[in-house]
């Protein structure tokens, strides 16, 4: 469980980024909404202890970030990074995944076991010895996944893992998100996509100015004005309410609805 | 933040030519090269603070907060030179000397850098016969500091997050952690410049020989008149060394 308790932030130069937030998250897809500059990005990196609180706490599964360093919190919460290639810088795949457990201080063979595994997890076996920068968009983002799956954390943070990515690349992120999450990995997506929150979350968390706004199903939380949060309402949710048939999650859903009506 | 540094307050150093300031920046480089005595070197640097408070309407504590960034190396000149110069306090003597000329030349650059845009400095440059590139590569790489520094702090975050720990380790062995940051930046670095490059470009850069000036910059009176004050400043201060003497002591005696 990560229990975040009346947290706040306070920047160096006296900008405050969080007022307040109360937040907790269990084995579930969490969408994490709300504007450029909203704090999405600051309560995230409290989650792994990057930011320490200025007020308030986090805990992760008991342990107070305060009292842990991010190295010992990062097997349990791992943070992958908006832009993959700013943490690419060995040679090959294999080394690159293997950077964080060897940080672990970790056996040859575990690494090597972990390797092999992270990059199973994330369908990228038999790129072993391509070179990180080689790889195409999604690849990069998967990779990315994979060097912090790594190190087994529980919980995964994922910045924007589908910001720039081809309609086909960010199907095989959110395939993936959907299988970790399937085998037990408690997954937070920060993001501006509403199609994505739509096809992905089962709860979402909406910031605004610093403070939570929102926190719940994602079908209440899109029946709210989101224009009010500068956000869009999805293409999909527009068509199926024009039609008639209320809230649905993707297409197939959207035409056995309207198949369904039609009968 | 698209240009760290300037920003408008109309004092009387953002209203004079660049030409002025660019010229009385390197002279008033060039005057405190010419002393090594504390003496001398420290009442000028609250001079110059002076005159970026006064003439440059820029708050002191703003003008020390750049200067902030330099503290490492001015402790480490301090304490570095009573270890290696016998005596020991003419040692320190010296180092202190140096770190003031050091905080004197980034102040001075900073409040040239203050008070004139981007714009009139790259013309500045050019009227005074540089080429244009030089100007514009001069702005660029000042432009891209703030960018660079967030940059950094965000890889080395990301790295933290898969177990990095810099703080752990000798010398070497952080110097080699290092790689762990300083490629991914040099990466994004080498990817920012080529679109910057291919930027330029599309806009042809150095399509034409001759360029023409869409705003240009004309000698005031008031400029000429600051030009000289700075020229007769710059006299006293060779008299002051040359003819009277004051504010060098031998290092080599
Ligand atoms: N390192 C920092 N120093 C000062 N202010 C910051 C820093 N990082 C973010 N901020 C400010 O804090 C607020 C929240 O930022 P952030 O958490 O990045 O928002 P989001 O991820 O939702 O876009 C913004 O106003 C931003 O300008
Ligand atoms: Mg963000």
């Amino acid at each position: 469980m990560i229990r975040v308790k009346n947290l706040w932030h306070v920047y160096e130069n006296g900008r405050e980024a969080l007022r307040g937030i109360d937040f907790q998250m269990g084995n579930e897809i969490v969408a994490l909404v709300g504007q450029n500059g909203s704090g999405k990005t600051t309560l995230a990196k409290h989650l792994n202890g990057l930011l320490k609180p200025t007020k308030g706490m986090v805990e992760v599964d008991g342990l107070d970030t305060r009292e842990h360093t991010v190295a010992e919190l990062s097997r349990l919460v791992g943070y992958v990074f908006q832009n993959p290639e700013h943490m690419f810088f060995e040679e090959d795949v294999f080394r690159e995944v293997a950077f964080g457990p060897r940080n672990l201080g970790l056996s040859e063979d575990e690494i090597e076991a972990r390797v092999r595994w992270a990059l199973r997890a994330v369908n990228l076996e038999g790129y072993e010895n391509r070179t990180p920068y080689s790889l195409s968009g999604g690849e990069k983002q998967r990779l990315a996944i994979a060097c912090v799956l790594a190190m087994r954390p529980k919980y995964l943070i994922l910045d924007e893992p589908t910001t720039g990515l081809d309609a086909r690349s960010s199907e095989s992120v959110v395939k993936t998100i959907r299988k970790l999450h399937s085998e037990g990995h408690g997954i937070l997506v920060i993001t501006h996509d509403m199609e994505l929150v739509l096809e992905l979350a089962e709860r979402v968390v909406l910031l605004h100015d610093g403070r939570k706004a929102f926190d719940g199903p994602v079908e209440e939380f899109f029946s709210m004005e989101l224009h009010d949060y500068g956000l869009e309402k999805p293409e999909l949710l527009r068509i199926s309410e024009k039609a008639g048939v209320g809230f649905v999650r993707n297409v197939p859903e959207l035409v056995e609805a309207l198949a369904g009506g039609g009968r | 933040m698209i240009y760290p540094f300037y920003s408008e307050r109309g004092s009387l150093l953002h209203s004079l030519d660049p030409r002025v300031k660019i010229l009385g920046t390197a002279f008033g480089i060039a005057a405190i090269m010419l002393y090594n005595d504390p003496k001398v070197l420290i009442p000028l640097f609250f001079v110059f603070l002076l005159v970026g408070r006064f003439l440059g309407k820029i708050p002191v504590g703003e003008q020390l907060r750049l200067l902030k960034p330099l503290l490492p190396i001015v402790i480490i000149t301090i304490i570095v030179w009573p270890l290696i110069y016998e005596p020991r306090l003419k040692g320190l003597l010296f180092g202190i000397s140096f770190a003031t000329r050091l905080l004197t030349f980034a102040l001075l650059t900073f409040l040239l850098l203050i008070t004139t845009n981007q714009r009139d400095l790259i013309l500045g440059f050019v009227r005074l016969g540089m080429p244009y590139e030089f100007g514009l590569t001069i702005s660029i790489a000042l432009r891209y500091i703030p960018t660079l520094y967030i940059l950094s702090r965000n890889i080395m975050d990301a790295q933290r997050s898969r177990g990095w720990e810099v703080e752990k380790g000798n010398f070497l062995v952080r110097a080699k952690k290092m790689t762990a940051v300083l490629i991914p930046l040099l990466v994004a670095s080498l990817k920012t410049a080529h679109e910057l490059s291919i930027a330029l470009e599309s806009r042809a850069l150095g399509a034409s020989e001759k360029r023409t000036f869409l705003y240009d910059i004309r000698m005031g009176r008031r400029d000429y008149v600051a030009m000289v004050l700075v020229l007769v400043l710059f006299g006293l201060t060779l008299y002051a060394r040359y003819g009277l003497g004051i504010g060098h002591v031998e290092i080599y005696g």
